[in-house]
């Protein structure tokens, strides 16, 4: 039965996510209460680690969850149920690629999906911060990455790395926890 | 000139391994690769499969991958080339994933990760900073924003059902707008 679930949780993200690999995160997200297959904090964790390795974002944690259900096996199959969907489209649509982009519903649809994307995004990232925000130093270093925003681009090394050596010199001076 | 399927999926293999931070770089490598040195597709091509690939659900990089194999070979042609964008990204997940719950034991790995967490909030914040610019741009585009945020966060209501309510409204705006 959780194979079921798995291929078609999957093939559902698939199919609705729109416009590149943040958009799935709302969807694992949602996963988390619905089946528990991961933990907010292994979801992060997963985030973080898609970035650092090669390969789509989406894709990543397609196999990750996957593997997290079910073992290798539930990470190719994660996997592939999560690119199924677009396959199918694409053949399809692509005897009327021309005018595919033009065409009204398309377009409605679109302009539509772009804000509700936005809202779903940051309806994640405040569950986020009520998850991890947890003490003074959590708070700092979320003010000490904002900062450096102004200042660097969106470079996910750059402050993936920052934050990874902040965690180690906390608890290196017992800081974690206040 | 037929292109023979394993150097589709050879092609696309070896794409997929260079595919570091995120999907979007995808486009710079197909441009080098499959334009300037193997003239599988044209510039233009290039161009329409990406504005394609960002309006078809899915991951933007497996979708282009998709629309340049089934230029090349049809039906075949993009199921290989999308197996091959994605064997690597698997394969080195899976190495990844099966590690990384021995490590997290560790307390030094766990205070790594604690830091982390929060990185993932401020990249996930420049995101949305940047659909933000692109997506409400006008006042019946933010009402929509605020119905599916206070219906994710408040109401907890799946992003399934937030999407289809969002393709419904989309239509319906833009139906009434082309009336009056």
């Amino acid at each position: 039965m959780i194979l079921f679930y798995l291929i078609s949780e999957f093939f559902k993200i698939g199919l609705f996510s729109i416009g590149g690999g943040y958009a799935t995160i709302p969807f694992l997200f949602g996963l988390i209460n619905d089946y528990g297959w991961y933990t907010t904090d292994q979801l992060t964790n997963m985030i973080a680690i898609s970035m650092l390795t090669p390969g789509p974002v989406g894709v990543n944690m397609a196999t990750f969850a996957g593997f997290k259900t079910l073992g290798v096996f539930g990470g190719i199959l994660a996997t592939v149920s999560l690119v199924l969907p677009s396959y199918l489209i694409i053949i399809f649509i692509s005897k009327l690629l021309k005018t595919y982009n033009n065409n009204f519903y398309v377009k409605s649809v679109l302009y539509a999906l772009k804000p509700a994307g936005c809202a779903l995004l940051c309806s994640v990232m405040l569950s986020f911060y009520k998850s991890h925000i947890t003490s003074l130093a959590a708070f700092l270093l979320l003010v000490f990455l904002f900062l450096l925003s102004f200042k660097f681009k969106k470079n996910p090394l750059l402050y993936i790395f920052i934050a990874a050596v902040y965690g180690f010199l906390c608890q290196f001076f017992h800081l974690v926890f206040i | 000139m037929k292109v023979s399927l394993k150097d589709i999926y050879c092609e696309f293999f070896m794409l997929g391994m260079q595919l570091l931070g995120g999907g979007y770089v995808i486009v710079p490598l197909m441009r080098h690769r499959l334009t300037e040195q193997k003239s599988w597709i044209s510039e233009e091509e290039l161009v329409d499969f990406y504005a394609l690939s960002q309006s078809v659900p899915g991951v933007i990089a497996a979708n282009i991958s998709t629309f340049v194999g089934y230029k090349l070979r049809g039906k075949l042609g993009a199921f290989v080339s999308l197996m091959g964008i994605i064997t690597s990204p698997v394969i080195s997940i899976l190495i990844i994933a099966s590690v990384v719950d021995v490590l997290l034991q560790l307390k030094f790995v766990q205070t790594l990760f604690w830091g982390v967490g929060i990185a993932v909030i401020i990249l996930m914040y420049l995101t949305v900073k940047e659909m933000w610019a692109k997506s409400l741009v006008d006042i019946p585009a933010w009402i929509l924003f605020f119905i599916a945020f206070f219906a994710s966060y408040i109401f907890k209501i799946s992003p399934v059902h937030i999407i289809i309510f969002a393709m419904i409204y989309g239509i319906a705006v833009q139906k009434l707008r082309r009336k009056t």
